[in-house]
């Protein structure tokens, strides 16, 4: 995806959001580290009032073989009590994550609850996830770049490309 | 000899009185047990081929042909040297210039039979009507090509019983009396009435055992959902995906998973596309006879992603 596509999708999103949540409280909620770049894009395309707020979680992977569980390693400093609060993603592949995150601030009884991503891999899903809005829908490949990165690189980049990690060198 | 024949639309009890009236009269049952295990002394290969199957396909004629003479020839034979209650294979009209048989046919509507598949099979009502739709189809085509007899003609048997008003075992004792008086003089032998009504009937219900995985990725793949706070059962169900004429399991399928927050089935095979095919139709067929039940199937590529993702490479950046 040339930074063209996404700047015109995220335009398009910025405005669609910005109809949507016209004359409410909203909330939008950025899931660290990935959906920095997209959400700060995004915000820029919106012209109706909102406040940002970030929320980072614990990944399998940073756990040793079976321990501990899913947990908030940065949890929001605002309150989302009544407020219409939009979750910023920047892929939503598995649902696992993003379903625990879902049930974590439902608990705090917003006034209602979306998700927005920049991209969305149905055929790696395993639990169910609403989702609201979505800048493009992806096969299941592995892609770098615009917020997403392998061992913290690529992030930068200001397309998405394709990764193969088989030709990476160590 | 004495001589039962019994046949009967699938989920109307049939089987079941078919046991009772051999435990009670002490006489051989013959089903499609018996004839599977007797076939391969008349050189039939392959007992387990469906007839019924068989009966639909127009290729498998000469097999088919040779099977049903084969089934025939078994039958005769066991008849010379028992006492029989034969179940079903067309036993009615083998035996129809036979005297002192007494021909059998039990009956019930369609919507107790379904109601009937449902509660010993576990399925919804959706799943049993196009089962017993499957069963009644494929019962009109076996008769009509082996015999070529209209199967629900009911003209050619002795006694009728319609087991919506009467139970399985009032049933077996109609049965019984009858028999003694259409064959009077024929010695009956009455035999103490057997417990288990139901026995034998197969219900879907996984051990509940220790978590024991079959496979490392399953694990594996247990410690993420523990992970994420996700609930799950290990093979909790099995569903039943074929059957024959008689009710017996021919194909069964045990999903891996189950997320009871999902309403979710997850299969994952760590299979190359090529093996994976038999998994990929069992999931087919598994939609199509419960469209309702949620199930998905992780190949090995999604898996493998998943693992990677998860605990090779560290902190990718997907899903943030």
């Amino acid at each position: 995806m040339t930074s063209e596509e996404i700047e015109k999708r995220i335009a398009e999103l910025g405005k669609e959001i910005s109809a949507d949540y016209a004359g409410k409280d909203l909330v939008l909620v950025g899931v660290l580290r990935g959906s920095a770049y997209f959400l700060v894009d995004l915000t820029r395309k919106m012209h109706i009032p909102f406040a940002i707020d970030f929320i980072s979680i614990s990944h399998y992977h940073d756990q040793g073989e079976g321990a501990g569980v899913v947990r908030i390693t940065k949890d929001l400093d605002l309150s989302i009590t009544d407020k219409h609060v939009l979750i910023i993603e920047d892929i939503v592949d598995t649902g696992l994550s993003l379903g625990y995150l879902l049930r974590n601030l439902k608990t705090r009884n917003p006034a209602d609850l979306n998700v927005c991503t920049l991209l969305n891999v149905e055929a790696r899903r395993i639990v169910e996830v609403p989702v609201k809005y979505k800048g493009f829908d992806m096969p299941n490949v592995f892609v770098v770049g615009y917020g997403l990165d392998y061992k913290e690189k690529y992030r930068n980049l200001q397309f998405i490309a394709e990764f193969d990690r088989r030709k990476e060198t160590r | 000899m004495g001589l039962i024949t019994i046949s009967r639309e699938f989920g109307s009890g049939g089987e079941t009185i078919a046991r009772l009236v051999a435990e009670k009269t002490l006489f051989l049952l013959v089903n499609k047990d018996t004839i599977n295990k007797g076939l391969a002394d008349y050189g039939i290969e392959e007992p387990d081929a469906s007839l019924e199957k068989l009966a639909t396909e127009e290729e498998s004629d000469q097999f088919f042909q040779q099977y049903v003479e084969a089934m025939h020839d078994l039958i005769y034979d066991l008849a010379i040297r028992n006492s029989l209650v034969i179940l079903g294979r067309g036993g009615s009209i083998l035996f129809r210039d036979y005297p002192p048989a007494l021909h059998v046919r039990v009956i019930s509507q369609f919507t107790r039979r379904v109601q009937r598949i449902m509660k010993i099979y576990d399925l919804n009502s959706e799943t049993a009507v196009k089962l017993v739709k499957e069963q009644d189809c494929n019962m009109r085509n076996y008769y009509r090509k082996v015999f070529d007899v209209n199967w629900t003609n009911l003209r050619p048997y002795d006694l009728v019983i319609n087991t919506e008003k009467m139970g399985l075992e009032d049933a077996a004792d109609l049965i019984i009396a009858a028999y003694r008086i259409h064959a009077e003089p024929r010695e009956m032998r009455d035999s103490a009435v057997p417990a288990e009504l139901e026995n034998g009937i197969f219900t879907a219900q996984a051990g509940e055992e220790e978590e024991k995985f079959m496979h490392p990725s399953e694990e594996e793949f247990a410690g993420m959902l523990d992970f994420y706070r996700i609930r799950w059962q290990y093979e909790p169900r099995t569903f039943l995906l074929e059957w024959d004429s008689e009710g017996n399991v021919m194909e069964a399928f045990s999903p891996d998973f189950y997320l009871p927050d999902q309403d979710l089935y997850i299969e994952l095979t760590t299979q190359k596309p090529k093996q994976a095919w038999k998994k990929n139709r069992k999931i087919r067929r598994m939609k199509e006879l419960y469209p309702h039940i949620n199930v998905r199937l992780i190949d090995k590529r999604g898996f493998e992603s998943l693992l990677k993702k998860h605990r090779l490479d560290e902190d990718e950046g997907e899903e943030s």
